[in-house]
């Protein structure tokens, strides 16, 4: 008669359970959902908009340093939902990456080539138990000490691509990585995903403020809430203007404006 | 490979004798969508479902020609060199590592030998790959199972690799989620003399035996290799002529 599951290690790093599951990439996506935070992507015709929610938890806490949107280039952003410390090595890990690709091959690099970069190191974590990221001390202890050290952070990668226009890319803690029309991630990922198939069923083509709007919208609608400009972070790129860039509060006022006297 | 707290394999035996992490990885290929590949006479066929997670995922490409390489679409079939391409059934992630690494090693042989790597020297050192996996320090088996399909001098070829690393040649082979079915259906219809067009039609009827839903070009990959040598993926208008054809 078998072992079966593999010593009761197979919670603990990963390796396959007798089900040919991977318990500790589940939990990864669990740890995402448990930072509490949902985050919207949506590509329109010639624009791409993420946007997330800015949980401020400490009045003393100066706002400007909570942000879960980041340059990895001039061109390109990554929005970071899951545990904030991975997000931040992940972020420093993919700027290094992007800055070495436009040095070695003189162009820069695309959004789907970063998400690739990310959706690949992730995929090491789940099959090395030994991994871990920069700067992690190592010590000794009585007992072995799974090191099993995962990045629990869905990345969203967006940019615009000279030839092919607007791209949004998402990436999972299991190195799987997708293109997408419009996508979500993190608490309330379902019921997003749900509410933007039915926005997108159509294929509509967006124009720069109807994918702002809808990517608003949405998250508005999957929390229940009416947002302040001061609780969402929004970040762009447009054909008109590439460069990857957050809006300011004022911007998203003028929006949050327009969706209310919409409805 | 890493640390030296690790230097020892997680995939170990049992007391009755089996490797259970190679076990539960076939497991996991087998929850995996369903994949296949045919041998004819004069070619090579493999295809398989393209269920995506959602209607949100982009499967549409701007870029015309399919065998490109682009990030843009989703594509699950992938050359290994211009001659041979290959399918899995299994974790898509562990499939990129088997690609890149085949890739490199293909084009190793060919820089050192100057001529095309033969489609069995390939599988024989991606199957090492895979077994490396299952002996080493610190990692797990990797989660798929490939099927391999070449033309070379020696003619047309198919070969599954399991994520033991055991890899067998096969006339027709089946693997994922319908693999009974689909192995059954392939023992009926396969014949000796079938030719590759034959075959493709064959291949579309057992995906279809196993399908949840409507079969169409959109959720279904096809890929061929004929007498010519060139391993190329179907576009969506081919496959739907197969597709008509076959009704």
């Amino acid at each position: 008669m078998s072992r079966g599951s593999g010593g009761g290690y197979d919670r603990h790093i990963t390796i396959f359970s007798p089900e040919g599951r991977l318990f500790q990439v589940e939990y990864a996506f669990k740890a995402v959902k448990a930072a509490g935070i949902t985050s919207i992507g949506v590509r329109g015709k010639d624009s791409v908009c993420v946007v997330t929610q800015k949980k401020v938890p400490d009045k003393l806490l100066d706002e400007s340093s909570v942000s879960h949107l980041f340059p990895v280039t001039k061109y390109l952003g990554l929005l970071a939902t899951g545990m904030t410390a991975d997000s931040r090595s992940l972020v420093t890990q993919a700027r290094n990456e992007a800055a070495e690709f436009r040095f070695q091959y003189g162009y820069e690099m695309p959004a789907d080539i970063l998400a690739k970069w990310i959706a690949d190191k992730s995929q090491v974590y789940t099959q090395h138990a030994y991994m871990r990221p920069l700067g992690v001390g190592k010590f000794c202890t009585h007992f072995p000490t799974y090191l099993h050290i995962y990045t629990s952070t869905f990345a969203m990668v967006l940019g615009m691509d000279e030839e092919r226009g607007p791209l949004l890319y998402k990436c999972d803690p299991a190195g799987h990585f997708y293109g997408h029309k419009a996508t979500s991630a993190g608490m309330k990922e379902q019921e997003a995903i749900n509410f933007l198939e039915k926005k997108m069923k159509e294929n509509p083509a967006f124009t720069y403020d109807e994918t702002v709007q809808t990517a608003i919208s949405a998250l508005q609608s999957v929390l229940q809430e009416d947002f302040k400009a001061t609780e969402i972070e929004v970040g762009v790129v447009r054909a008109d203007n590439p460069i990857f860039r957050c809006l300011e509060t004022e911007e998203i006022e003028e929006h949050l404006t327009a969706i209310s006297e919409r409805d | 490979m890493g640390d030296s707290q690790y230097s020892f394999s997680l995939t170990t035996f049992s007391p009755s004798g089996k490797l259970v992490q190679i076990e539960h990885a076939l497991t996991a290929v087998g929850s995996g969508q369903t994949s296949l590949g045919i041998k004819a006479s004069n070619g090579v066929v493999i295809a398989t479902e393209k269920k995506l997670p959602s209607i949100l995922v982009d499967e549409e490409s701007v870029v015309t020609n399919v065998n490109q390489m682009s990030l843009l679409q989703v594509q699950k079939i992938q050359h290994l060199t211009p001659n041979i391409g290959v399918v899995y059934s299994g974790m898509g992630p562990d499939f990129r590592v088997l690609v890149r690494k085949s890739r490199k090693q293909a084009e190793q042989y060919n820089r050192l030998y100057k001529e095309p790597i033969p489609v069995t020297q390939l599988v024989r050192e991606t199957a090492t790959v895979m077994q490396e996996f299952t002996q080493s320090g610190g990692v797990r088996p990797f989660g798929v199972s490939l099927l391999v399909a070449g033309y070379d001098d020696k003619g047309p070829q198919l070969y599954q690799v399991d994520p033991s690393g055991s890899y067998f040649s096969w006339k027709a082979s089946a693997m994922g989620k319908n693999v009974s079915n689909a192995k059954t259906f392939l023992e009926k219809r396969y014949t000796e003399d079938m030719e590759l067009d034959d075959a493709i039609h064959t291949a579309i009827l057992t995906l279809k035996e196993g399908f949840e839903g409507e079969i169409s070009s959109k959720n279904i990959e096809i890929g061929k290799i004929g007498a010519d040598k060139i391993f190329r993926v179907l576009t969506p208008a081919e496959i739907d002529d197969y597709l008509a054809e076959v009704e």
